[in-house]
Protein backbone atom coordinates (compact mmCIF):
# COMPACT_ATOMS: atom_id res chain seq x y z
CA UNK A 1 0.00 0.00 0.00
CA UNK A 2 2.95 2.20 -0.74
CA UNK A 3 2.76 5.26 -3.22
CA UNK A 4 5.81 7.20 -5.18
CA UNK A 5 6.01 10.59 -4.93
CA UNK A 6 3.68 12.37 -6.90
CA UNK A 7 3.93 14.41 -9.57
CA UNK A 8 2.92 17.56 -8.83
CA UNK A 9 1.77 20.20 -11.66
CA UNK A 10 1.35 23.78 -10.04
CA UNK A 11 1.89 23.05 -6.85
CA UNK A 12 5.03 21.56 -5.01
CA UNK A 13 3.63 19.47 -1.63
CA UNK A 14 6.71 17.78 0.16
CA UNK A 15 6.58 13.98 -0.86
CA UNK A 16 3.73 11.68 0.95
CA UNK A 17 3.75 7.97 1.72
CA UNK A 18 1.64 6.34 3.18
CA UNK A 19 0.52 2.74 5.22
CA UNK A 20 -2.93 1.97 5.90
CA UNK A 21 -3.53 -1.05 8.47
CA UNK A 22 -0.21 -0.49 9.93
CA UNK A 23 -0.89 -2.01 13.38
CA UNK A 24 -3.03 -5.18 13.51
CA UNK A 25 -4.88 -5.13 16.39
CA UNK A 26 -6.41 -1.69 16.13
CA UNK A 27 -9.73 -0.88 14.18
CA UNK A 28 -8.02 1.82 11.69
CA UNK A 29 -4.25 3.09 11.72
CA UNK A 30 -1.90 4.80 9.29
CA UNK A 31 1.30 6.01 9.35
CA UNK A 32 2.28 9.16 6.60
CA UNK A 33 5.10 10.87 6.41
CA UNK A 34 5.11 14.02 4.30
CA UNK A 35 9.06 15.08 3.74
CA UNK A 36 10.85 13.95 6.49
CA UNK A 37 7.65 14.20 8.53
CA UNK A 38 6.55 11.17 10.38
CA UNK A 39 3.23 10.34 12.55
CA UNK A 40 1.67 7.28 12.74
CA UNK A 41 -2.18 7.35 13.83
CA UNK A 42 -4.24 4.70 15.57
CA UNK A 43 -7.84 4.73 15.78
CA UNK A 44 -10.09 2.62 17.81
CA UNK A 45 -13.94 2.77 17.81
CA UNK A 46 -16.89 2.94 18.42
CA UNK A 47 -16.61 1.71 22.00
CA UNK A 48 -17.74 1.54 25.38
CA UNK A 49 -16.96 4.17 27.23
CA UNK A 50 -17.08 6.04 30.69
CA UNK A 51 -20.75 6.90 31.35
CA UNK A 52 -19.41 10.32 32.76
CA UNK A 53 -18.24 10.83 29.23
CA UNK A 54 -20.94 9.67 27.32
CA UNK A 55 -22.91 11.80 25.35
CA UNK A 56 -26.72 11.20 24.10
CA UNK A 57 -26.60 12.85 20.94
CA UNK A 58 -22.84 11.87 19.34
CA UNK A 59 -20.25 9.92 19.69
CA UNK A 60 -17.19 11.21 21.85
CA UNK A 61 -13.94 11.56 20.67
CA UNK A 62 -10.52 10.89 22.65
CA UNK A 63 -7.61 12.01 20.87
CA UNK A 64 -3.78 11.87 22.83
CA UNK A 65 -1.07 13.07 21.12
CA UNK A 66 2.44 11.72 22.49
CA UNK A 67 5.53 13.37 21.11
CA UNK A 68 8.95 11.60 20.54
CA UNK A 69 10.20 12.22 24.44
CA UNK A 70 7.05 11.24 25.45
CA UNK A 71 6.36 13.76 27.75
CA UNK A 72 3.27 15.30 28.27
CA UNK A 73 2.81 18.76 27.52
CA UNK A 74 0.51 22.01 26.95
CA UNK A 75 1.19 22.53 23.41
CA UNK A 76 0.35 18.82 22.62
CA UNK A 77 -2.81 19.55 24.20
CA UNK A 78 -3.02 22.63 22.03
CA UNK A 79 -2.57 20.07 19.23
CA UNK A 80 -4.96 17.51 20.77
CA UNK A 81 -7.83 20.16 20.78
CA UNK A 82 -7.21 21.27 16.84
CA UNK A 83 -6.89 17.41 15.76
CA UNK A 84 -10.04 16.27 18.01
CA UNK A 85 -12.15 19.87 16.90
CA UNK A 86 -10.96 19.09 13.00
CA UNK A 87 -12.24 15.42 13.37
CA UNK A 88 -15.30 16.16 14.92
CA UNK A 89 -16.56 17.99 12.16
CA UNK A 90 -15.78 15.51 9.77
CA UNK A 91 -17.22 12.74 12.10
CA UNK A 92 -20.81 11.28 11.49
CA UNK A 93 -21.05 11.34 15.50
CA UNK A 94 -24.54 11.12 15.62
CA UNK A 95 -24.68 7.78 14.00
CA UNK A 96 -22.76 6.37 16.83
CA UNK A 97 -24.33 7.75 20.13
CA UNK A 98 -22.88 7.16 23.69
CA UNK A 99 -20.18 5.81 22.56
CA UNK A 100 -16.36 6.80 22.26
CA UNK A 101 -13.99 7.14 19.05
CA UNK A 102 -10.26 6.96 20.32
CA UNK A 103 -7.44 8.30 18.51
CA UNK A 104 -3.86 7.78 19.98
CA UNK A 105 -1.26 10.06 17.47
CA UNK A 106 2.09 9.34 17.79
CA UNK A 107 4.84 11.95 16.64
CA UNK A 108 7.93 9.46 14.85
CA UNK A 109 9.86 12.74 13.30
CA UNK A 110 9.57 16.30 12.96
CA UNK A 111 11.24 18.56 10.61
CA UNK A 112 7.98 20.83 10.30
CA UNK A 113 4.48 20.60 9.21
CA UNK A 114 3.95 18.39 12.12
CA UNK A 115 0.52 19.57 12.72
CA UNK A 116 -0.83 19.27 9.41
CA UNK A 117 0.96 15.79 9.04
CA UNK A 118 -1.11 14.74 12.24
CA UNK A 119 -4.28 15.89 10.57
CA UNK A 120 -3.54 14.00 7.54
CA UNK A 121 -2.47 11.04 9.39
CA UNK A 122 -5.44 10.93 11.55
CA UNK A 123 -7.76 11.42 8.23
CA UNK A 124 -6.59 8.59 6.88
CA UNK A 125 -6.56 6.15 9.73
CA UNK A 126 -10.45 6.91 9.91
CA UNK A 127 -10.72 6.10 6.35
CA UNK A 128 -8.84 2.90 7.46
CA UNK A 129 -11.03 2.52 10.19
CA UNK A 130 -14.53 3.01 8.19
CA UNK A 131 -16.17 5.18 10.14
CA UNK A 132 -19.19 7.13 8.83
CA UNK A 133 -17.65 10.37 7.64
CA UNK A 134 -19.58 13.94 6.11
CA UNK A 135 -16.52 14.69 4.31
CA UNK A 136 -12.17 13.94 3.93
CA UNK A 137 -10.03 17.14 5.57
CA UNK A 138 -6.64 17.64 4.58
CA UNK A 139 -4.61 20.08 6.00
CA UNK A 140 -2.01 22.31 4.41
CA UNK A 141 1.08 24.44 5.89
CA UNK A 142 1.91 27.95 4.59
CA UNK A 143 5.00 29.99 5.65
CA UNK A 144 5.63 33.74 4.90
CA UNK A 145 9.46 34.21 4.55
CA UNK A 146 11.86 36.99 5.79
CA UNK A 147 10.63 39.27 2.05
CA UNK A 148 7.17 38.65 2.36
CA UNK A 149 6.73 35.74 -0.24
CA UNK A 150 4.72 32.55 0.67
CA UNK A 151 6.11 29.47 0.68
CA UNK A 152 3.89 26.62 0.69
CA UNK A 153 4.53 22.97 2.67
CA UNK A 154 7.98 24.82 4.35
CA UNK A 155 10.65 22.74 5.43
CA UNK A 156 12.44 22.95 8.52
CA UNK A 157 14.92 25.40 7.41
CA UNK A 158 12.51 27.60 5.73
CA UNK A 159 10.18 27.37 9.10
CA UNK A 160 13.13 28.64 11.03
CA UNK A 161 13.29 31.92 8.26
CA UNK A 162 10.17 32.42 8.21
CA UNK A 163 8.27 35.07 9.84
CA UNK A 164 5.09 33.69 9.75
CA UNK A 165 3.58 30.52 10.05
CA UNK A 166 -0.10 29.42 8.86
CA UNK A 167 -2.13 26.06 8.65
CA UNK A 168 -4.99 25.53 7.11
CA UNK A 169 -7.54 22.44 6.59
CA UNK A 170 -10.21 22.07 4.23
CA UNK A 171 -12.97 19.55 3.81
CA UNK A 172 -13.41 17.94 0.35
CA UNK A 173 -17.16 18.45 -0.65
CA UNK A 174 -17.23 22.16 -0.93
CA UNK A 175 -13.78 23.33 -0.03
CA UNK A 176 -14.61 25.08 2.86
CA UNK A 177 -11.71 26.08 5.46
CA UNK A 178 -12.53 24.20 8.85
CA UNK A 179 -9.60 24.69 10.89
CA UNK A 180 -7.32 28.01 10.79
CA UNK A 181 -4.31 28.93 13.08
CA UNK A 182 -1.26 30.65 12.72
CA UNK A 183 2.05 31.90 14.38
CA UNK A 184 3.81 35.38 14.09
CA UNK A 185 2.80 38.44 12.24
CA UNK A 186 1.69 39.10 8.48
CA UNK A 187 -0.51 41.44 6.84
CA UNK A 188 -4.31 40.85 5.79
CA UNK A 189 -3.93 40.43 1.75
CA UNK A 190 -1.02 38.02 2.88
CA UNK A 191 -3.43 35.80 4.61
CA UNK A 192 -5.90 35.77 2.31
CA UNK A 193 -3.20 34.82 -0.46
CA UNK A 194 -1.96 32.17 1.36
CA UNK A 195 -5.54 31.00 2.14
CA UNK A 196 -6.19 30.76 -1.53
CA UNK A 197 -2.75 29.07 -1.85
CA UNK A 198 -3.74 26.01 0.56
CA UNK A 199 -6.95 25.49 -0.67
CA UNK A 200 -5.83 24.81 -4.19
CA UNK A 201 -3.15 22.80 -3.05
CA UNK A 202 -5.39 20.56 -0.69
CA UNK A 203 -6.14 19.12 -3.89
CA UNK A 204 -3.34 17.36 -4.15
CA UNK A 205 -4.04 15.82 -0.68
CA UNK A 206 -7.26 14.80 -1.68
CA UNK A 207 -5.83 13.31 -5.00
CA UNK A 208 -3.18 11.26 -2.79
CA UNK A 209 -6.35 10.05 -0.49
CA UNK A 210 -7.88 8.66 -3.35
CA UNK A 211 -4.71 6.73 -4.81
CA UNK A 212 -4.11 4.99 -1.73
CA UNK A 213 -7.73 4.18 -1.12
CA UNK A 214 -8.58 2.99 -4.76
CA UNK A 215 -4.89 0.93 -3.83
CA UNK A 216 -6.73 -1.02 -1.15
CA UNK A 217 -10.18 -1.69 -2.75
CA UNK A 218 -8.02 -3.11 -5.20
CA UNK A 219 -6.98 -5.91 -3.44
CA UNK A 220 -10.39 -6.44 -0.59
CA UNK A 221 -12.30 -7.26 -3.48
CA UNK B 1 -17.29 15.15 -9.41
CA UNK B 2 -19.29 12.71 -11.43
CA UNK B 3 -19.72 9.23 -9.96
CA UNK B 4 -20.67 5.40 -11.50
CA UNK B 5 -21.00 2.47 -10.22
CA UNK B 6 -17.50 0.34 -9.22
CA UNK B 7 -15.60 3.98 -8.83
CA UNK B 8 -13.46 4.15 -5.74
CA UNK B 9 -15.33 7.13 -3.78
CA UNK B 10 -14.49 8.63 -0.51
CA UNK B 11 -16.68 10.45 2.26
CA UNK B 12 -18.15 13.67 1.13
CA UNK B 13 -18.50 12.44 -2.79
CA UNK B 14 -22.36 13.40 -3.76
CA UNK B 15 -23.88 10.73 -6.56
CA UNK B 16 -26.22 12.13 -8.54
CA UNK B 17 -27.08 9.36 -10.22
CA UNK B 18 -28.95 7.92 -7.41
CA UNK B 19 -30.91 11.22 -6.58
CA UNK B 20 -31.97 11.01 -9.99
CA UNK B 21 -33.33 7.69 -9.93
CA UNK B 22 -34.94 8.37 -6.77
CA UNK B 23 -37.06 11.31 -9.03
CA UNK B 24 -38.57 8.47 -10.51
CA UNK B 25 -38.48 4.99 -8.76
CA UNK B 26 -37.48 3.42 -5.08
CA UNK B 27 -34.07 3.68 -4.25
CA UNK B 28 -32.87 1.41 -1.71
CA UNK B 29 -29.85 2.94 -0.25
CA UNK B 30 -27.08 0.41 1.92
CA UNK B 31 -24.26 1.06 3.94
CA UNK B 32 -21.95 3.72 2.76
CA UNK B 33 -24.64 5.99 1.64
CA UNK B 34 -26.49 8.75 3.51
CA UNK B 35 -29.53 11.18 2.29
CA UNK B 36 -29.17 14.94 3.16
CA UNK B 37 -32.33 16.32 1.71
CA UNK B 38 -32.30 15.41 -2.08
CA UNK B 39 -28.47 14.36 -2.14
CA UNK B 40 -26.70 11.49 -1.68
CA UNK B 41 -23.64 11.28 0.10
CA UNK B 42 -21.05 8.84 0.63
CA UNK B 43 -19.90 8.16 3.72
CA UNK B 44 -17.21 5.57 4.12
CA UNK B 45 -14.21 5.28 1.75
CA UNK B 46 -14.77 1.79 -0.67
CA UNK B 47 -16.18 0.79 -4.07
CA UNK B 48 -19.32 2.11 -5.45
CA UNK B 49 -21.85 -0.64 -5.81
CA UNK B 50 -25.22 -1.37 -7.22
CA UNK B 51 -27.87 -4.38 -7.37
CA UNK B 52 -31.27 -4.46 -9.40
CA UNK B 53 -33.44 -3.06 -9.02
CA UNK B 54 -31.92 0.54 -7.61
CA UNK B 55 -30.24 -1.20 -4.28
CA UNK B 56 -27.13 1.15 -3.67
CA UNK B 57 -23.97 0.51 -1.46
CA UNK B 58 -20.48 0.45 -0.62
CA UNK B 59 -17.88 -1.92 -0.20
CA UNK B 60 -15.52 -0.67 2.50
CA UNK B 61 -12.97 -2.56 4.73
CA UNK B 62 -13.64 -2.32 8.48
CA UNK B 63 -12.57 -4.34 11.16
CA UNK B 64 -15.33 -2.33 14.43
CA UNK B 65 -18.67 -4.17 13.89
CA UNK B 66 -21.71 -2.01 14.61
CA UNK B 67 -24.78 -3.83 14.94
CA UNK B 68 -27.59 -4.23 12.15
CA UNK B 69 -30.70 -6.18 12.06
CA UNK B 70 -30.65 -9.81 10.66
CA UNK B 71 -27.15 -10.06 10.64
CA UNK B 72 -26.04 -13.74 12.13
CA UNK B 73 -23.16 -13.35 14.71
CA UNK B 74 -20.94 -15.08 16.55
CA UNK B 75 -20.59 -13.85 20.13
CA UNK B 76 -19.67 -14.77 23.61
CA UNK B 77 -21.25 -14.84 26.90
CA UNK B 78 -19.94 -12.86 29.12
CA UNK B 79 -22.85 -11.96 32.00
CA UNK B 80 -26.00 -13.99 33.54
CA UNK B 81 -28.33 -11.25 34.72
CA UNK B 82 -31.57 -12.50 35.72
CA UNK B 83 -33.48 -13.80 32.64
CA UNK B 84 -31.21 -12.64 30.27
CA UNK B 85 -27.79 -13.48 28.97
CA UNK B 86 -25.05 -10.70 28.00
CA UNK B 87 -23.08 -11.34 24.81
CA UNK B 88 -19.99 -9.70 23.81
CA UNK B 89 -20.73 -9.25 19.69
CA UNK B 90 -17.20 -6.55 19.40
CA UNK B 91 -20.06 -3.93 19.01
CA UNK B 92 -19.58 -0.81 21.32
CA UNK B 93 -22.10 -2.62 23.62
CA UNK B 94 -22.89 -6.06 24.54
CA UNK B 95 -26.05 -7.37 23.35
CA UNK B 96 -28.99 -8.95 25.33
CA UNK B 97 -29.75 -12.59 24.57
CA UNK B 98 -32.86 -13.86 26.38
CA UNK B 99 -33.08 -17.52 27.90
CA UNK B 100 -36.56 -17.61 26.17
CA UNK B 101 -35.25 -17.35 22.79
CA UNK B 102 -33.91 -20.82 22.40
CA UNK B 103 -35.69 -23.69 20.94
CA UNK B 104 -38.01 -25.49 23.22
CA UNK B 105 -37.05 -23.16 25.94
CA UNK B 106 -39.61 -22.13 28.92
CA UNK B 107 -39.48 -20.98 32.32
CA UNK B 108 -38.75 -24.40 33.97
CA UNK B 109 -36.72 -25.54 31.09
CA UNK B 110 -33.59 -23.05 30.86
CA UNK B 111 -30.84 -23.59 28.01
CA UNK B 112 -27.65 -24.94 29.65
CA UNK B 113 -25.85 -22.05 28.73
CA UNK B 114 -22.28 -20.68 30.43
CA UNK B 115 -20.50 -18.21 30.77
CA UNK B 116 -17.94 -18.01 27.96
CA UNK B 117 -19.93 -20.34 25.77
CA UNK B 118 -19.62 -19.06 22.32
CA UNK B 119 -22.93 -18.60 20.67
CA UNK B 120 -23.88 -18.52 16.81
CA UNK B 121 -26.78 -16.07 16.73
CA UNK B 122 -29.01 -13.50 15.36
CA UNK B 123 -29.64 -9.98 15.70
CA UNK B 124 -33.27 -8.91 16.29
CA UNK B 125 -32.73 -5.42 17.42
CA UNK B 126 -30.19 -3.21 16.33
CA UNK B 127 -31.03 0.48 16.60
CA UNK B 128 -27.90 2.81 17.47
CA UNK B 129 -30.00 4.12 20.83
CA UNK B 130 -31.07 0.74 21.52
CA UNK B 131 -28.99 -1.99 23.20
CA UNK B 132 -28.90 -4.61 20.69
CA UNK B 133 -30.96 -7.96 21.05
CA UNK B 134 -29.80 -11.50 19.74
CA UNK B 135 -32.16 -14.74 18.97
CA UNK B 136 -31.18 -18.22 18.86
CA UNK B 137 -34.41 -19.27 16.85
CA UNK B 138 -36.34 -18.25 13.80
CA UNK B 139 -39.64 -16.89 13.17
CA UNK B 140 -40.88 -20.37 13.73
CA UNK B 141 -39.97 -21.41 16.84
CA UNK B 142 -36.97 -23.77 15.46
CA UNK B 143 -33.09 -23.01 15.91
CA UNK B 144 -32.08 -24.13 12.59
CA UNK B 145 -27.69 -23.83 13.14
CA UNK B 146 -28.12 -20.89 15.70
CA UNK B 147 -27.31 -21.88 19.36
CA UNK B 148 -24.34 -22.94 21.22
CA UNK B 149 -21.11 -23.89 19.07
CA UNK B 150 -19.51 -26.73 21.13
CA UNK B 151 -16.05 -27.35 21.42
CA UNK B 152 -13.96 -25.74 17.84
CA UNK B 153 -12.04 -22.78 17.60
CA UNK B 154 -12.86 -18.80 17.53
CA UNK B 155 -10.50 -16.09 15.71
CA UNK B 156 -11.51 -12.93 14.22
CA UNK B 157 -10.65 -11.22 11.11
CA UNK B 158 -12.01 -8.13 9.45
CA UNK B 159 -16.01 -7.70 8.41
CA UNK B 160 -14.37 -7.26 4.89
CA UNK B 161 -13.06 -11.07 4.99
CA UNK B 162 -16.14 -12.33 5.98
CA UNK B 163 -18.35 -10.87 3.41
CA UNK B 164 -15.69 -12.18 0.74
CA UNK B 165 -15.80 -15.57 2.15
CA UNK B 166 -19.82 -15.95 2.75
CA UNK B 167 -20.09 -14.01 -1.38
CA UNK B 168 -21.47 -17.69 -2.97
CA UNK B 169 -18.93 -16.66 -6.03
CA UNK B 170 -16.16 -17.08 -3.50
CA UNK B 171 -13.95 -20.37 -4.11
CA UNK B 172 -12.39 -20.93 -0.69
CA UNK B 173 -15.13 -22.70 1.25
CA UNK B 174 -15.36 -24.56 -1.70
CA UNK B 175 -12.41 -25.55 -2.70
CA UNK B 176 -11.20 -26.19 1.01
CA UNK B 177 -14.39 -28.61 1.91
CA UNK B 178 -12.87 -30.98 -1.13
CA UNK B 179 -9.92 -31.37 0.60
CA UNK B 180 -10.85 -32.55 4.21
CA UNK B 181 -14.25 -31.78 6.11
CA UNK B 182 -14.55 -29.37 8.55
CA UNK B 183 -17.86 -27.15 10.37
CA UNK B 184 -17.94 -23.88 9.74
CA UNK B 185 -19.40 -20.73 10.80
CA UNK B 186 -18.76 -17.21 9.86
CA UNK B 187 -20.29 -14.33 11.97
CA UNK B 188 -21.11 -11.32 10.21
CA UNK B 189 -18.81 -9.24 13.33
CA UNK B 190 -16.00 -10.49 12.24
CA UNK B 191 -15.95 -13.56 14.22
CA UNK B 192 -15.11 -17.04 12.61
CA UNK B 193 -15.97 -20.64 14.23
CA UNK B 194 -14.13 -23.45 13.06
CA UNK B 195 -14.09 -27.25 14.06
CA UNK B 196 -12.04 -29.78 12.70
CA UNK B 197 -10.85 -33.48 13.10
CA UNK B 198 -7.82 -32.47 14.34
CA UNK B 199 -5.68 -29.19 15.71
CA UNK B 200 -3.66 -29.34 12.95
CA UNK B 201 -6.73 -29.64 10.37
CA UNK B 202 -8.24 -26.99 12.35
CA UNK B 203 -4.96 -24.37 12.10
CA UNK B 204 -4.51 -24.95 8.31
CA UNK B 205 -8.54 -23.85 7.55
CA UNK B 206 -7.71 -20.82 9.87
CA UNK B 207 -4.78 -19.79 7.91
CA UNK B 208 -6.23 -20.35 4.62
CA UNK B 209 -8.99 -17.87 5.37
CA UNK B 210 -7.01 -15.27 6.73
CA UNK B 211 -4.32 -15.61 4.03
CA UNK B 212 -7.29 -15.16 1.19
CA UNK B 213 -8.19 -12.09 2.53
CA UNK B 214 -5.96 -9.80 0.13
CA UNK B 215 -5.96 -12.27 -2.54
CA UNK B 216 -7.97 -12.72 -6.08
CA UNK B 217 -10.41 -16.07 -6.62
CA UNK B 218 -7.56 -17.67 -8.90
CA UNK B 219 -4.89 -17.28 -6.52
CA UNK B 220 -7.24 -18.99 -3.71
CA UNK B 221 -7.57 -21.93 -5.36
CA UNK B 222 -3.94 -22.69 -5.67
CA UNK B 223 -3.27 -21.40 -2.40
CA UNK B 224 -5.80 -24.36 -0.86
CA UNK B 225 -3.93 -26.79 -2.84
CA UNK B 226 -1.40 -25.57 -1.27
CA UNK B 227 -2.15 -25.90 1.98
CA UNK B 228 -3.43 -29.39 1.28
CA UNK B 229 -0.58 -30.69 0.20
CA UNK B 230 1.26 -29.28 2.81
CA UNK B 231 -0.94 -31.26 5.50
CA UNK B 232 -1.10 -34.60 3.44
CA UNK B 233 2.33 -34.68 3.73
CA UNK B 234 2.60 -33.98 7.43
CA UNK B 235 0.12 -36.71 7.75
CA UNK B 236 1.66 -39.17 5.71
Amino acid sequence: MKIEPEKLKHHNLKPMKCELNYLSKSDGSSILSQGNTVVLVSVNGPLEIKSAYQSMEKATLEVLFSNKGGKPSVADRFKENVIRQTCESAILGCLFPRTGINITIQELENYGGLVACAVNCTCLALLNSGVAMRHVVAAVTCAVDDVGNLVLDPTHEQIQSSQALMYFVFESSEKNMVTGFTEGKFSEDTYLEALELCRSASDLVFKFYREIVSKYCSVIG
Amino acid sequence: MNLSIGDVVLPGDRCDEISKIAVKSKVLIGPGLRRESDNVYITKPGILKKRNPNTFWVDSYQKRYIPSRGENIIGTVIQKAGDIFRVDVGGSCPAALSYLSFEGATKKNRPEVQIGDVIYAKMLVASKDMEPELVCVDSHGKKGRLGVLTDGFVFKSSLSLIRKILNPSCPLIDSLKKEWPFEIAAGMNGRIWIKANSMRETIAVGNAILAAEYLSDEDIKSMCNNVASILAGHLS
